[in-house]
């Protein structure tokens, strides 16, 4: 691992950001606040983000962003506690005088309003299959909304609507490039009761019926789900998923397995084991990021902190570092164990301290 | 204190509370009832609605209890009707007054908190009413010249003040002794106005419109607003919340049907949600306690709700969030720590004590921090860019050459490559590829193939040997996994020196380099030995032709590198190992290595371990090595069984996703053009006509596009800087459509700012 450099960025949203999202080429990155606002930010020369772009995106608190594939433009997708999920573009205004023109801004294309409770989460599908949206909602509902004419995003047909028994909180997408893989979504519960059973579900398009069918409940998590993310799938036969749970970061692998039943019913049945299991936060885990290649998982948590874990040959994970917002460096468990090897542990350096603001603004 | 109900027979449009909050009266189309509140039911005490008085048009829009007196109520009616009710002790209760002074719906009613007897009204006829219920008739008529007023309240700080909220988004606040006209009038809302709440303490008057906000404004002097709660409808009712200065209880006109408490400090997400209702609330009213309230719905419910039931919405405000992107920087944003910062300010404060302590102090600001909500963002980015693996993996893949030579020459060259980079295992790993696909491999495979189909004798053999050969590539298919996994936890420092010297092409059975670089595979060697041992003489019973061919490539390797004798005799190479027990078996057989047919060779088929190494680097995530080896490969691709195209696809599609990630686009149209699987190469070719239209009569172009078949004029196809017909390509300014030869606007746009035509235009050229 290399050493990192931190810097505080001047955000001004006025209440919690509640995501931040990278875009695929990992030069622009867009926020989401309680306040309802929606800003992005574009990396300039000097590798510093700046704020292109903020605006009012909803009615109440914005509890997602996203974004498309470049393939389909610049365009975000937001989930809101005022029921509805949006599809915004960017484009380039045609503003009057010679400086202006190639301004850009943000337009709204839809807002999609089938939810009758705070819309949770949403994600666009891979692209291979065209332009998809899965939201997932309190009321327990995960809906796919499919636009498609891909030149025109204010048009969303409600696909599926698929009923789960939870208030559900997070949402993911199998995102496997290969067509062996049907489509997959596998979402989380933020239901506080730990009697219920399992938090998390898998899903998968089924070609003979059309429909989304449950493949799996994930029985051993039972504790409430904030976040889940399926790894990028590259080119592996498994696929990895990554948990945030009350308790900790869970790493599970998914393996379709081939037998006589599969082939008869037509879905995938998986064999799904639980490769890494971390409670480094010592408490709530709030969000897992994965790498491009699916090899370093992110996660956050009560704890302040964002950790690392790392793999390690095929199905073995290791934490490797863990970064705090002011600077300080956070030792893991497993780093203070191999002090000694110190060209395999993450060193960190200080920057100036940085503290959180100390003004509270009414 | 309980949450529960009571349903009604319709829906209920209004509820109040008497002076001790121990019975509440709701009030409906077909419901007009008093109950007993009890501590975990609602107790009926009458039922007005069976009064002899009720006429049939009788809808309850709105009603109010007297505060000063229990016995009396009154009500708001569709109708117009303002009725006065006595609720006396000895008996059925009587329709005290019933006002028919207003021409249309009664919105509200309303009695002054202190005067006794005294109420007021507001109708959808734009006046209020102000009662004295001991008089027949309205006492005062207040004029408001609006369409209709929503709401009237007097106001607990002022006697004579009270206030009414119109359909036109205004608020007027009025002096009951100066019925001409109003004291003040100011426009709250861009929507008609449903209801205000003075404020119990403070000088607030909160007010909820159809904009979907709830405004808190501060009456002092001139109204002014103090904070906007931004909802997701039309808000019908508000109620401060008794004790906290700060919360306000909601309840929407449409689509929400839950009760929502604010803090007006944070007007972005509820304090607490209340979702027992199935369909809309139409009013809420506080126990008196800050903990208990009760709501009417039109859902025909009556409702009993503890504070402690309600949902915290912003429990689930996820206070975190994180993301990565391909450079290895990381974004985390998290809630800014308050307890921490409370004791930041508390040491500042020691500068400035007074004001400090005291807010510290202050009952409500101990209650929670909820509305204290904000986040700051954190940006880490690795500063030693040069060791992160995405540098790497742009580096590998700028360099890595993928056709235009040899198989051999290939693998030998981004072997180089991936060392430069330090992905020595990769590097490894190129060098076998190389070499199990060099030339010779391949010359060896072709004539095999030839042989078979020529000859019909022993090659039958040849195939029979067949299922065996893949059993034993799996094998060292395993020593191979085994030995990539220990270099990538080792860092394998050990083979470094060992591999510096270039590996002889095509030396398959004596690479030198090969035999030193898998020491460590030394205990699998054991039992590939015997295998190997093994194999052979089984051969030998079958066809004793097949030695002959492993002499025949031992002669051909001699001439460029040492003989196999130079090596001690258990060397660890797999391969050597393998090839020199096929000579020791054969050796006893002299006689026959004139006679064999030089064209037949014991290949060991290595397929199924280079598809096996693949997996493994894809499992790994490094799709980059799979998929450049794959293409390197070439044509040799042919001999890698048991690999499905689906597979390939996959790897392809994962590379060039990856490369587009990085705007590598050179390489990664490069890998679509490389590729075998026709879903693969044609991905480029999607979508990739223009079609033109003639500029004079906008007809499509069909022939050319500087030529239009109809007009047979080219006056569109010119250059504005040469005045030529552009046959080539045309490139033209999307602000002026001028344009012409790419070189010529580019030498014109280097200098100029202005379109080349003298149009005027600033052009665009990039």
């Amino acid at each position: 691992m290399s050493e990192f450099e931190i810097q505080e960025i001047e955000v001004n949203h006025r209440n919690l950001i509640q995501k931040v999202a990278f875009d695929q080429c990992g030069s622009r990155m867009a926020t989401c606040s309680n306040d309802r606002f929606v800003k992005v930010w574009d990396k300039n020369s000097d590798g510093d983000w700046t704020l292109t772009s903020s605006w009012k995106a909803h009615s109440a608190s914005v509890w997602k962003v996203t974004w498309a594939h470049p393939e389909f433009g610049h365009v975000l997708a937001t989930c809101s506690f005022d029921r509805t999920a949006a599809v915004w573009e960017e484009i380039v205004g045609d503003m009057p005088g010679p400086r202006q023109r190639g301004t850009r801004h943000w337009v709204g294309r839809t807002h999609l309003v089938d939810s009758r409770t705070s819309v949770t989460d949403v994600k666009f599908g891979p692209k291979a299959q065209g332009l998809l949206l899965a939201t997932c909602s309190a009321e327990g509902i995960i809906r796919i909304y499919e636009a498609p004419d891909v030149m025109n995003l204010s048009q969303w047909t409600l696909q599926h609507e698929v009923q789960c028994k939870l208030p559900l909180s997070c949402l993911t997408w199998n995102p496997s490039l290969s067509r062996l893989h049907p489509a997959m979504i596998a979402v989380g519960s933020d239901d506080t009761n730990m009697n219920i059973g399992g938090k998390v579900f898998v899903y998968e398009y089924s070609e003979n019926s059309r429909k989304w069918i449950k493949l799996e409940t994930i029985s051993n998590i039972t504790e409430p789900v904030h976040d889940i993310e399926f790894a990028p799938n590259l080119g592996r036969s498994l696929h990895i998923l990554a948990v945030a749970s009350n308790k900790d970061v869970k790493i599970l692998t998914l393996s379709p397995v081939e037998d006589d039943q599969v082939a008869q019913s037509g879905l995938t049945k998986l064999d799904i084991q639980t490769v890494g299991q971390f409670d480094d936060h010592g408490g709530t885990v709030w969000r897992v990021c994965w790498n491009v290649t699916g090899t370093l998982l992110t996660s956050t948590g009560d704890d302040g902190c964002v950790r690392m874990f790392k793999m390690h040959g095929i199905n073995l994970w290791k934490p490797v570092a863990a970064l705090k917002g002011d600077g300080t460096h956070v030792p893991t468990a497993a780093e203070a164990a191999r002090s000694s090897q110190a060209a395999q542990t993450a060193r960190y350096i200080k920057l100036g301290s940085i503290q959180p603001n100390r003004e509270l603004r009414h | 204190m309980t949450t529960f109900c009571v349903s009604q027979e319709g829906p209920v449009n209004a509820l109040a509370l008497n002076r001790d909050n121990n019975q509440v009266a709701i009030g409906g189309r077909n419901v007009f009832k008093v109950y007993q509140i009890e501590d975990d039911k609602f107790r009926e005490v009458c039922n007005l609605r069976n009064s002899k008085h009720l006429n049939s048009g009788f809808s309850c829009n709105d009603v109010a209890w007297s505060l000063t007196d229990d016995h009396y109520l009154a009500t708001a009616a569709t109708n117009g009707h303002v009725c006065v009710w006595n609720l006396s002790k000895t008996g059925r209760p009587t329709q005290e007054q019933d006002y028919q002074d207003h021409k249309r719906t009664v919105n509200k009613v309303n009695f002054h908190a202190t005067e006794p007897f005294k109420l007021i009204s507001g109708s959808q006829d734009g006046t209020m009413r102000y009662f004295d219920i001991r008089v027949p008739a309205a006492v005062t008529i207040f004029q408001s010249n609006t369409e209709s007023i929503r709401d009237v309240q007097f106001s607990p700080h002022n006697a004579y003040m009270f206030c009414a909220v119109s359909d036109n988004g205004s608020v007027q606040l009025w002096d009951v002794r100066k019925p001409e006209k109003f004291q003040q009038q100011f426009t709250a809302h861009s929507g008609p106005v449903f209801a205000c709440d003075w404020h119990p303490e403070s000088p607030w008057l909160a007010t909820s419109s159809r904009d979907k906000t709830i405004k808190v404004w501060d009456l002092t002097a001139k109204p002014t607003l103090e904070y906007t709660i931004h909802t997701i409808a039309s808000i019908g009712h508000v109620k401060w919340r008794p004790q906290y200065k700060f919360h306000i209880a909601s309840c929407a006109l449409v689509i929400d049907c839950s009760i929502n408490v604010w803090d007006i400090r944070r007007p972005y997400i509820p304090f607490a949600s209340f979702t027992e209702h199935k369909d809309i609330a139409s009013g809420v009213v506080w126990k008196g306690d800050p903990n208990v309230f009760l709501s009417s719905g039109r859902d025909s419910t009556l409702y009993h709700h503890s504070f402690s039931d309600g949902q915290r919405p912003a429990s689930k405000a996820n206070p975190q969030g994180v993301s990565l992107n391909n450079r290895g920087e990381v974004i985390y944003s998290r809630k800014i720590n308050y307890v921490m910062s409370n004791s930041n300010s508390c040491s500042q404060n020691s500068l400035s004590k007074a004001v400090g302590l005291m807010r510290k102090t202050s009952t409500t600001q101990a209650v929670d921090n909820f509305h204290q909500a904000s986040s700051c963002i954190y940006a880490f980015r690795p500063t030693n860019s040069e060791t992160e693996e995405s540098s790497v993996f742009l580096d590998l893949a700028k360099n890595y050459v993928l056709c235009g030579r040899t198989v051999s020459e290939l693998c030998e060259r981004n072997s180089a490559i991936a060392k430069q980079f330090g992905k020595h295992d990769v590097a490894l790993t190129w060098k076998i590829m190389g070499t199990m696909y060099g030339e010779e491999f391949v010359q060896h495979l072709n004539a095999s193939s030839t042989a078979l189909e020529e000859s019909t004798g022993a090659p039958v053999n040849a195939e029979e040997q067949a299922p065996d050969t893949p059993a034993a590539a799996q094998f060292s298919g395993g020593d191979e996994e085994t030995e990539n996994e220990d270099q990538v936890d080792n860092a394998f420092p050990n083979y470094l020196n060992v591999r510096d010297g270039c590996l002889p092409r095509g030396d398959f059975f004596f690479g030198e380099n090969e035999l030193d670089v898998e020491l460590d595979g030394a205990p699998m060697f054991m039992d590939y030995y015997q295998y190997g041992r093994f194999n052979p003489v089984e051969y030998n019973e079958i066809d004793w032709t097949l030695p002959i061919e492993a002499f025949d490539i031992r002669h051909e390797i001699l001439d460029r590198s040492p003989p196999p004798e130079h090596f001690p005799h258990h060397s660890p190479d797999i391969r050597e190992d393998s090839s020199q027990t096929v000579l020791q078996v054969e050796e006893p057989q002299p006689g026959m290595l004139t006679v064999g047919t030089p064209s037949k060779k014991l290949m060991w088929d290595p397929s199924s371990i280079v598809v096996d190494t693949l997996q493994y680097y894809s499992a790994l995530g490094d799709v980059q090595t799979t998929a450049t080896i794959l293409i390197v490969l070439g044509d040799s691709r042919k001999y890698l069984t048991g690999l499905s195209e689906a597979l390939q696809e996959h790897w392809l599609l994962g590379y060039i996703d990856l490369l587009s990630r990085y705007k590598m686009w050179n390489t990664s149209t490069q890998v679509i053009k490389l590729s075998w699987l026709p879903s693969v190469s044609q991905l480029n070719q999607q979508s990739t006509t223009i079609n033109t239209n003639c500029g004079k009569c906008l007809k499509p172009l069909q022939r050319a596009g500087w030529l239009c078949d109809r007009c047979h004029t080219s006056e569109y196809g010119l250059c504005s800087v040469c005045n030529q017909v552009v046959k080539g390509t045309y490139v033209w300014c999307q602000g002026c459509s001028h344009g012409g030869h790419i070189f010529h606007m580019r030498n014109w746009m280097s200098d100029k700012t202005t379109c080349a035509t003298g149009c005027g235009h600033v052009c665009e050229y990039n």
